[in-house]
């Protein structure tokens, strides 16, 4: 990274402030209105740290036996979730570090936690199953077994819920149960994301390839070329760029028109080790990346997926997770060696 | 950010009742005080606390393009990329498969995904066999078979329910699939833990310091004495063995080197595919035929043989000297002492699909030569070749060239410099149905 080793953050990326947890710093997020940065790490530890200047709220180390695995924030409350090797999610206010909810969702890993998008339900994947819970924690649906463990779910609507793993994407009717899609492809997902209007569903493939579907033609495309498996993907708030890892570089693939098919995407390259995870800020064509290398980049975007670097900054450990303040104003990086970074962001 | 070095994972493979859970339990008590982190794809009774167990389903997944090789773990990829997150790494990862695991594509993790092959190092494949039922076994699945062509350490197990004999022959079966591994034998599982863990397996230079003779081709004799004679009448003397009789070739003006003694080797094999001449105790044998001295009557028996021309010669015989005692005496009843002794590896029949090659070759390897054979190689065969590994001697490099592979995926690099040590090559691939004459030909062809 010698490009980006000068001391401190450059561009638009300025001092915020440095705070530390247990162990490797796997997951967290901003609380809805951006004043709590919320860190889970490897060690089972959840905690708090003030959105302003740091601070530590509160902490609870090791409440996940194992580690905690995935972290949830609450689309409108004051409040979140995590989910652990322990096969529990627990629901957590933000302001006290109080559980309100212990969910036992099996003896498995739970890896991953998603509120739906009204908040009023919970989903939780652990090992085959997916389980989705109400307001009271209460379960309300189970899945049958999928093929193989589930490796991604999201929410792709209010009562819809979509789940990947070895072999395919899959969308559940989760009122009901009823599988309402099914996109099947021989190679094993480790990756999903929806465009916020829920027609796109793009998987990255072990086999280092993303896979996209238009749900509305059941079209589907295969994007090849890529060093590595694309675990990080991001589709920005408009739907139009799909941001995709695998490898150092980040590769933008542009929606307008009839792209991206046949289109040449935009390639971003300044990485020098493989990119871990990619977020677009809130209602802008303004990307963050983060990579193995510790470096820690925000890309200013066209329409057409091209663009260049406006700020990075370097972090201890491979960064394991960026995350955007509500309001776009401040990123927040999480890495490996527990580090947990905050930047406020210049115009 | 410092390179912390690679976590060795050992996998136990073997069949439901060969006593996979019975060593993992043992490994765990022995090892005491390391930290080791338990994948478990066969829930069995593992019940150490200082070891973190994780339970794991089985998954296996295949690629869109059909490449057995790209075939990986899905479940070792997930649990060991997790594992790998935390600041205090294990200092050791064990995985017990089921008793059907196919360990192709748990090697292949190793290779294929780029966080795994990061931060782990696939020490070692252990596989345990029952001995009272792996025959049955072989017969009936290929999950056995491919599982005793992976290992690393064959541990034939449960030695006491089968009787000597069988158990030999049983290791020798087990050899002949996979002349790479070392084969151990334990009644309950009980073998040391130095001979499963901290193998270093993909290491050749073990395994031919356990056994040098390994890569060496087979012979259909055992055993050469190399003896200075005068002109006069020598008795043979053999005393009951084993065996009802024994093939002979002597060969005259025989040198004491170990060349002089691969060239007569290479000659007395053509002399064996010869029909043997039965000689009964008390005739005549003689120098260039093959002969079969006649030894089922009993005490020691005598065979004469006459030498006109004071001359070296050397007796390649079916079986080891000490096996009946033999002895060569001169007129005056002295016994001749050798000039020099060597044995051989012997020739037996193969009758399993899956074995072993080894060519182990003097001279330096053309780089591009060998690169085109090695592709063309694991294009059309890869498929049947499980395991291979070893060293090149390549032109123009002073370090000895080390490669390992797992179906057409492969991996080398240049390790110690050669420095003193006679620059040769010597390769082992563990397949199905291999052509041994062709492929060696084909090394050959790479030869400078």
């Amino acid at each position: 990274m010698s490009e980006l080793s000068a001391d401190g953050p450059r561009g638009v990326l300025r001092p915020g402030w440095a705070a530390e947890v247990g162990d490797y710093a796997i997951a967290g997020g901003w609380t809805v209105r951006g004043e709590v940065l919320v860190v889970g790490d490897t060690a089972g530890g959840v905690y708090a740290f003030d959105g302003k200047s740091g601070a530590t709220i509160w902490a609870q180390p090791e409440v996940h036996q194992g580690g905690v695995l995935a972290v949830a924030m609450h689309p409108r409350r004051h409040a979140f979730a995590t989910a652990g090797q322990d096969g529990r999610v627990l629901v957590w206010s933000a302001a006290e570090g109080q559980v309100s909810q212990a969910i036992e969702v099996g003896s498995d890993w739970v890896e991953n936690v998603a509120w739906s998008p009204d908040g009023q339900c919970l989903a939780a994947s652990c090992s085959r199953q997916v389980c989705t819970y109400d307001a009271d924690g209460a379960q309300v649906w189970r899945s049958p077994d999928h093929p193989s463990t589930v490796s991604a779910i999201a929410w792709s609507g209010a009562e819809e819920l979509a789940t990947a793993c070895y072999g395919r994407v899959a969308f559940f009717d989760t009122s009901t149960g009823e599988p309402r899609q099914k996109f099947e492809w021989q190679g094993s997902l480790v990756s999903m994301v929806l465009s916020p209007d829920g027609d796109i569903v793009a998987c990255g493939s072990q086999d280092n390839t993303v896979h996209f579907w238009r749900r509305s033609t059941e079209e589907d495309s295969m994007m090849s070329g890529y060093p590595a498996k694309p675990s990080a993907l991001a589709f920005d708030d408009t739907g139009t760029l799909l941001a995709t890892g695998g490898g150092q570089a980040v590769t933008v693939w542009s929606f307008r028109g009839k792209g991206p098919e046949g289109t040449r995407p935009g390639v971003l390259d300044v990485h020098v080790e493989p990119v871990t995870t990619l977020a677009f800020a809130p209602g802008a064509t303004r990307l963050a990346s983060g990579a193995r290398d510790g470096g820690v980049v925000v890309w200013s975007l066209r329409k057409n997926g091209h663009g260049g670097a406006q700020g990075a900054a370097v972090v201890e450990g491979a960064v394991a997770g960026v995350y955007w303040r509500p309001d776009g104003r401040a990123l927040a990086a999480l890495d490996a060696w527990g580090g947990v970074t905050a930047w406020r962001i210049g115009r | 950010m410092d390179t912390p070095s690679k976590v060795p994972v050992t996998i136990l493979t073997g069949f439901l009742g060969s006593g996979k859970t019975t060593l993992l339990n043992r490994i765990l008590v022995e090892e005491h005080g390391k930290r080791i982190a338990v994948v478990e794809n066969e829930y069995g009774e593992v019940g150490i606390d200082q070891a973190l167990v994780i339970n794991a389903d089985e998954e296996i997944f295949e690629m869109s393009n059909g490449c057995i090789c790209c075939t990986v773990r899905g479940d070792l990829i997930r649990v060991l990329n997790n594992l790998n997150k935390r600041r205090d790494k294990f200092d050791y990862v064990l995985v017990e498969t089921t008793g059907l695991a196919d360990p192709g594509p748990v090697a292949q993790t190793f290779f294929m995904d780029d966080e795994i092959g990061s931060a782990y190092a696939l020490d070692g494949i252990v596989t345990l066999v029952d001995a009272a039922h792996i025959d049955q076994q072989l017969g009936r699945s290929d999950e056995s078979t491919e599982q005793i062509a992976f290992a690393d350490v064959l541990v034939l197990n449960k030695t006491d329910l089968v009787n000597g004999e069988a158990l030999d022959g049983l290791e020798t079966r087990l050899r002949d699939m996979n002349r790479m591994a070392r084969v151990v034998r334990s009644e309950r599982a009980d073998v040391s833990v130095d001979t499963v863990l901290n193998l270093g397996a993909f290491d050749l230079d073990q395994a031919l310091e356990r056994r040098p003779t390994f890569l060496e081709p087979e012979y259909p004799f055992e055993w050469t004495g190399v003896y200075s004679l005068d002109v006069g009448r020598y008795e043979l003397s053999l005393a009951e063995g084993p065996d009802p009789e024994m093939s002979l070739v002597v060969v005259s003006d025989q040198g004491t080197d170990d060349v002089a003694l691969r060239e007569s080797a290479e000659w007395c094999v053509r002399r064996y595919a010869e029909p043997a001449e039965p000689i009964h105790p008390g005739q005549e044998t003689s120098v260039g035929t093959h002969v079969n001295l006649q030894l089922d009557s009993p005490g020691r028996k005598s065979f004469f043989l006459e030498v006109d021309t004071p001359m070296r010669v050397g007796l390649y015989a079916q079986h080891l000297a000490e096996e009946f005692d033999l002895q060569l005496k001169n007129a005056d009843g002295a016994v001749v002492p050798t000039e020099a002794e060597r044995t051989w590896v012997a020739q037996h029949e193969h009758d399993d699909e899956v074995g072993s090659i080894a060519i182990e070759i003097d001279g330096d390897v053309d780089p591009d030569r060998l690169n085109m054979w090695l592709s063309e190689l694991l294009r059309e065969r890869g498929v049947d070749i499980f395991r291979m590994k070893g060293f090149i001697s390549l032109a123009g490099e002073s370090r000895r060239f080390v490669f390992q592979g797992v179906h057409m995926l492969f991996d080398g690099q240049p390790d110690r410099e050669w420095g003193e040590t006679p620059r040769r090559n010597q390769l082992v691939f563990i397949g199905r149905n291999l052509d041994e004459q062709s492929m060696r030909q084909d090394f050959e062809a790479c030869l400078n």
